[in-house]
C-alpha cells in the first residue's frame, strides 16, 4: 500500500510540473510590460526595477519560469502589494477558511447524494425515485449564488435561523456553535449541485449495479433486501461512484468562490476575486497554484481510497 | 432521425424543456422589435418599484431602471454569450480531439497529456486566471469559459475519433490516395458531428451558468451593460430590502438552465439503446406474480412440487413465454435432471421456483410451487427469503459473476449463514472453513480470506457450493453449475455433489444441457424444449430409448461420454422464438416425423411406458418397449 501511495505521489509530479506551466503562460499573455501590470498603481520606478530583479522579468520566458518555479519551491509565492503580505502567508489564511467551507459541502453531498442515489435506485419509478429525480433536476439547474441568496432571504432574514454572512460573530465566542451556524447555510447551497450530480450517477451505478448476477446470489442466499440494495450493490456500485466525488470536489472548490462571495465568507475564492479586481497578479497566481495543486492531491486521495474498498486493483 | 425525434418527443418533460426554451430564444429575439423601456435609462426618482406597478411589470432596479427591459435584455446578452461559449469551445475541442485521434502515437500523447493537465484543475481556478491576465470583461469571460471547456470536448470526440480512424472506409480512403485533411473532412468529421452536437446540447446550460457566474463576480460584463449575472451581482447589496430585484434575473438563470437540462436528459435518453430495451430497470426482490386462473392445490406429501408454472417476460408490448407450463417434482435424496437447449427455459423454471427471475421483466403468470404441501409462487417476501438459501438454496453457472467481486469468501459465507441464524462472527467464522473444508477445499483456513478473484475456476464453484449448504438445505437447485469448467474439475464438482447428496439426503434439480452430466448424477430426467416439457422419465429408460423425437435427436448429436465436447449441438433449424410459438408441436419445424396431426390442437404429455411421459403423437419408442 505504502508502495502505491508512493507511486501515485510520483505519477503527481509531472501534474504539478504542467500546472504550473499552464499558469505561467496564462499570465505571460498580460499585455503590456509585466513589472507595470503586476505592480499596477505601485509602480513606481524603484518597486519595478525591483521587482525585475527578483522576478527576473527582463530574462526570456524560460528563465522566467524556472525562477519563479524555484521561488515557489522555496516557499517564496511573492508578495501581495494590495495587501502589502508575503502571498503564501495570505494564502494559507484564507485556504483554512475555504477548506472548512468547501469539505463541509463535500462531505454533505458525498453523504446525501449517495443515499439519495441508493434509495432512487432501490425504488426505480416509485414516488421516492420520483421524488428525488425532481429534486436532482431543480438542484443541478440552480445556479449556487442564487440559491444562497435565497437562502439568505429565507433562513437568515426571514425566519432568523442563522446569521446573513460571515465565518465568526463579529462580537462574541469564536466556538464550534458559532462556526455552526455560521456554516449551515452556505455549506448547504455549495453542497446542492453536487448532492444531485452525485445522486444522479449513484442512481446509475447502482441499477447497472442490482442487475448482476451476484446480487441475485445474495437474494438467494436469503440475504435481506435492505442488505441486499446497502451492502452488496452499494458497496460494489462505490467502485465507480468514488471517482465521480473526486471530480464532483472539483466543483465543490469551484463553486466556494461563488459562495463565499455571496456569505462573504472569507476564503480564498473571494480572495482570488479580490485580486483580480485590484489587479494584484501575484496574489492570483500563487493562489491559484497553490489550490490545483492542493485538488492534484487530493484526487490521489481518492485514488488509494479506491484502491482500498477495491481488491482487484494491483497495488 | 425520426426515430430520434419520436423518442424525444414521447419524454414529455424533454418536450416542455424544448417548449420553454424556445419560448425564451424566441422571446430573446425579439427583444429589440418590443415595445419595452430603455434598459440602461436610470431614473433615481422610481427606484426600487415593485413588481406589478404602473409602467414597469417586473419593478425597478436601484437605478430605476426598468427590470422587464434589462430582464430581456440580460437574456438576450446571456444566452448569445452561453451559446458563443459553447460552439468556441465545441470547434476548438473538436478540432484538437480529431486530430490527436486521427493521428495517434506521439501527437496523440503530447495532446491529451496536456488536456489532462487542463483537467487537473478545478474549472473555475482556470477561468479566474485566465480574466486575471486578459482583465475583466464580458469577452474575455467568454473566452476563460469556452478555454476552460476545451478539454472536455477534445477527450470525448478523441474517443470517438480513434474508433473511426481504424475503420475500413478510413482505411479505403487513405489507400486511395486522399490527403488526411480531405479525410478528415469528408470521412471521420461528418461521423463525430453528432457527438458534438449532444456534448453541446449537455454543457450549453453550463456554459450559461458559468459565464453569469463570472459576469455575477464581477468578472464578466461591465456595467452599464448587463447579462443576467451582472444583474444579479448588481442586485446582491439591496438583497434584503428589495428582494424582486434579485429574484428576477434569478429565476430567469434558473428556468434557462432547468430547461436545457430536460432537453439535454431528454436527447441523451432518445440516444441510449439500453433505456428503450427496458434493460436498465432494477429487478425487484422477488418476481411479480400475476396469476390467471386457478391456482393448482397441493396433492400429497411431495418435498417440491411445481404444477403448470408459467413465467413470461414483458418487454414492451411483447410476451415471451419463457415457462410455458411445467410440472416438475423431488424427494429427498433424489437428484432431476432437467435438459434442454439454451433458451428451453430450464434456466428460468429454476429461477422461477423461488421468485429469483429479474422481473422486470420476469412474471409468472400461472401455476405453483409447493414446498411441503405451501404454494411459494404467491407467499410474501418474508417468507420467501426466510426458505431462500435456507431450506432451498441455489448453485449458478459463472461464479466469477456470482459471487460478490468485493467481499471475502468467508465474509459470503458467513453472510449466507447470519442471514438465517442468530451466529456470532467467530461461530459463524468457523463454520464458513467447516463449510470449506467440506467441500474439499484444500487449506480451508487461509482460502476463507480470499477474494473470488484469487481463486480457480474450480475452487470458486466449490465455494458456490459451501455456500449453498451453508445451512443444510433441503433442496438444492443447480443451474449449469459445471458448464464453466474443464472437463476434470467438472467430474470432481460431480462428484462432491453425489456424494453430499447421499450423506445428507439432499434433493437436488439439477439443470444442464450436458446429457453426459445427467448420466452421472440424475434418478431422472426432464427433458424441456421451447418451454414445455417434451418427455420425462427414469434416466437409463431415457437414455437407452428415447422416446421423444427431439430427445432422440439430442442423444444422437451426443459423442460418447467423457470424449469431446458433450453439448448438444447440430439438430437442423433453431429452437421457435418463444413470444411467436406455432400451434401444436413446437418442435414440428425441426422434426422429421412432422405431420399433418402435429400443427394443431394441444399435444399433451402423456404417459409412456411404466414411468415416463412424453408429448408426441408419434413416439419413437412403442409404449409397451419403453419400460
Ligand atoms: S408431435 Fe410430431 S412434430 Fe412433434 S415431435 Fe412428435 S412427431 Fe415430431
Amino acid at each position: 500500500m505504502t508502495g502505491y501511495i508512493l507511486k501515485r505521489l510520483v505519477s503527481a509530479i509531472p501534474v504539478l510540473f504542467g500546472i504550473s506551466i499552464i499558469v505561467f503562460v496564462i499570465m505571460a499573455m498580460i499585455p503590456g510590460d509585466p513589472a507595470t501590470a503586476i505592480l499596477g498603481s505601485y509602480a513606481t520606478p524603484d518597486n519595478v526595477e525591483k521587482l525585475n530583479r527578483d522576478l527576473g522579468l527582463d530574462k526570456p520566458m524560460v528563465q522566467r519560469y524556472f525562477i519563479w518555479l524555484g521561488n515557489m519551491l522555496q516557499g517564496d509565492f511573492g508578495r501581495s502589494f494590495s495587501l502589502n503580505r508575503a502571498v503564501l502567508d495570505e494564502v494559507l489564511d484564507r485556504f483554512g477558511a475555504t477548506l472548512v467551507l468547501a469539505g463541509t459541502a463535500f462531505v454533505l453531498c458525498s453523504l446525501l447524494g449517495v443515499a439519495a442515489g441508493v434509495v432512487s435506485a432501490a425504488r426505480q419509478y416509485g414516488l421516492a425515485d420520483k421524488a428525488i429525480t425532481f429534486a436532482v433536476l431543480l438542484g443541478i439547474s440552480i445556479p449556487s449564488f442564487f440559491l444562497g441568496m435565497m437562502m439568505i432571504l429565507i433562513f437568515a432574514v426571514k425566519l432568523r435561523w442563522f446569521p446573513v454572512s460571515g465565518m465568526w460573530p463579529i462580537y462574541g465566542a469564536r466556538d464550534l456553535s458559532a462556526l455552526i451556524s455560521h456554516l449551515t447555510l452556505p455549506a448547504l447551497a455549495l453542497a446542492v449541485v453536487a448532492t444531485g450530480v452525485i445522486a444522479r450517477l449513484s442512481r446509475s451505478a447502482m441499477l447497472e449495479v442490482l442487475r448482476q448476477d451476484f446480487i441475485r446470489t445474495a437474494r438467494a442466499k436469503g440475504v435481506h433486501e435492505r442488505s441486499v440494495v446497502w451492502r452488496h450493490a452499494l458497496r460494489a456500485a462505490m467502485v465507480s461512484i468514488i471517482p465521480v466525488l473526486g471530480v464532483q470536489a472539483g466543483f465543490v472548490l469551484s463553486g466556494a468562490v461563488y459562495i463565499e462571495m455571496v456569505f462573504q465568507w472569507p476564503g480564498v475564492g473571494r480572495m482570488l476575486v479580490d485580486a483580480i479586481l485590484k489587479r494584484d497578479i501575484l496574489l492570483v497566481q500563487g493562489g491559484v497554484v497553490f489550490v490545483a495543486a492542493c485538488y492534484v492531491m487530493f484526487n490521489i486521495a481518492v485514488d488509494v481510497a479506491q484502491s482500498l474498498l477495491d481488491p482487484r486493483i494491483k497495488t | 432521425m425520426k426515430n430520434f425525434l419520436m423518442l424525444l418527443a414521447r419524454n414529455r418533460l424533454a418536450l416542455g424543456g424544448l417548449v420553454v426554451m424556445g419560448l425564451v430564444v424566441l422571446l430573446a429575439l425579439v427583444t429589440p422589435l418590443l415595445p419595452l423601456a430603455d434598459p440602461d435609462v436610470t431614473d433615481t426618482a422610481n427606484r426600487f418599484k415593485r413588481p406589478f406597478s404602473e409602467g414597469a411589470l417586473l419593478g425597478t432596479d436601484h437605478l430605476g431602471r426598468d427590470l422587464l427591459s434589462r430582464l430581456l435584455w440580460g437574456t438576450r446578452l446571456s444566452l448569445a454569450v452561453g451559446f458563443a461559449a459553447a460552439i468556441i469551445a465545441a470547434t476548438l475541442g473538436a478540432a484538437i480531439g480529431i486530430i490527436a485521434g486521427y493521428y495517434g502515437g506521439r501527437t496523440d500523447n503530447i495532446i491529451m497529456r496536456g488536456v489532462d493537465m487542463l483537467m487537473a484543475f478545478p474549472y473555475i481556478l482556470l477561468a479566474l486566471a485566465i480574466v486575471a491576465a486578459l482583465g475583466p470583461g464580458l469577452m474575455n469571460a467568454l473566452i476563460a469559459v469556452a478555454a476552460v471547456n476545451i478539454p472536455f470536448f477534445a477527450r470525448n470526440i478523441r474517443g470517438i475519433t480513434v474508433g473511426i480512424a481504424h475503420k475500413e472506409f478510413v482505411d479505403a480512403a487513405r489507400l486511395s490516395g486522399m490527403t488526411d485533411a480531405r479525410i478528415i473532412l469528408t470521412e471521420v468529421l461528418p461521423n463525430v458531428i453528432p457527438v458534438i452536437v449532444i456534448a453541446m446540447s449537455t454543457t450549453i446550460g453550463w456554459m450559461i451558468l458559468e459565464t453569469a457566474g463570472l459576469s455575477f463576480l464581477g468578472l464578466g460584463s461591465q456595467p452599464p451593460q448587463a447579462d443576467l449575472g451582472s444583474m444579479l451581482g448588481e442586485a446582491r447589496s439591496a438583497l434584503i430590502t428589495n428582494p424582486h430585484t434579485s429574484i428576477v434575473p434569478g429565476a430567469m438563470i434558473l428556468i434557462i438552465v432547468m430547461a436545457i437540462n430536460l432537453l439535454g436528459d431528454g436527447v441523451r435518453d432518445a440516444l441510449d439503446p439500453r433505456l428503450k430495451s427496458g434493460a436498465l430497470s432494477r429487478p425487484m426482490p422477488a418476481t411479480m406474480v400475476q396469476r390467471a386462473g386457478p391456482v393448482p392445490t397441493s396433492e400429497g406429501d411431495t418435498l417440491l412440487a411445481l404444477r403448470g408454472l408459467k413465467t413470461q417476460f414483458h418487454v414492451e408490448d411483447r410476451v415471451y413465454k419463457a415457462v410455458g407450463g411445467v410440472d416438475l417434482q423431488v424427494n429427498p435424496g433424489e437428484c432431476l435432471g432437467v435438459i434442454g437447449e439454451s433458451g428451453s427455459g430450464k434456466s428460468v423454471t429454476a429461477l422461477s421456483i423461488m421468485g429469483l427471475v429479474a422481473s422486470p421483466p420476469g412474471v409468472i403468470t400461472g401455476g405453483a410451487v409447493h414446498y411441503k404441501g405451501e404454494d411459494l409462487i404467491g407467499a410474501p417476501y418474508e417468507k420467501l427469503r426466510s426458505l431462500r438459501g435456507d431450506r432451498i438454496a441455489y448453485i449458478f453457472q459463472d461464479p466469477l459473476a456470482t459471487l460478490h467481486p468485493l467481499y471475502t469468501v468467508g465474509d459470503q459465507l458467513i453472510e449466507a449463514v447470519r442471514a438465517h441464524h442468530l451466529f456470532d462472527r467467530k461461530k459463524a467464522r468457523a463454520h464458513a472453513i467447516e463449510l470449506l473444508t467440506s467441500v474439499r477445499i484444500p487449506n480451508a483456513e487461509q482460502r476463507v480470506d480470499s477474494y473470488p478473484h484469487e481463486m480457480s475456476g474450480g475452487m470458486r464453484q466449490r465455494v458456490g457450493i459451501a455456500m449453498a449448504l451453508a445451512n443444510d438445505p433441503e433442496v438444492i437447485i443447480a443451474d449449469e453449475p459445471t458448464t464453466a469448467l474443464d472437463v476434470t474439475v467438472q467430474a470432481q464438482i460431480l462428484s462432491l455433489l453425489d456424494d453430499l447428496r447421499r450423506e445428507r439426503g439432499l434433493a437436488i434439480i439439477f439443470i444442464t444441457h450436458d446429457f453426459g452430466v445427467v448420466a452421472q448424477l440424475c434418478d431422472r430426467v426432464a427433458v424441456m424444449y421451447a418451454g414445455r416439457i417434451v418427455e420425462e422419465g427414469p434416466t437409463k429408460t431415457i437414455l437407452d430409448a428415447p422416446a421423444h423425437p427431439y430427445t432422440a435427436r439430442l442423444m444422437a448429436c451426443v459423442p460418447e461420454l467423457g470424449q469431446g465436447r458433450r453439448e448438444l449441438a447440430a439438430i437442423p433449424g433453431l429452437p421457435p422464438v418463444v413470444d411467436r410459438l406455432p400451434e401444436g408441436c413446437a418442435f414440428a419445424d425441426r422434426c422429421h416425423k412432422a405431420g399433418d396431426t402435429c400443427r394443431q390442437g394441444n399435444i399433451e404429455l402423456v404417459r409412456h411406458g411404466a414411468e415416463s411421459l412424453v408429448r408426441c403423437v408419434a413416439p419413437e419408442t412403442p409404449p409397451q418397449e419403453a419400460c
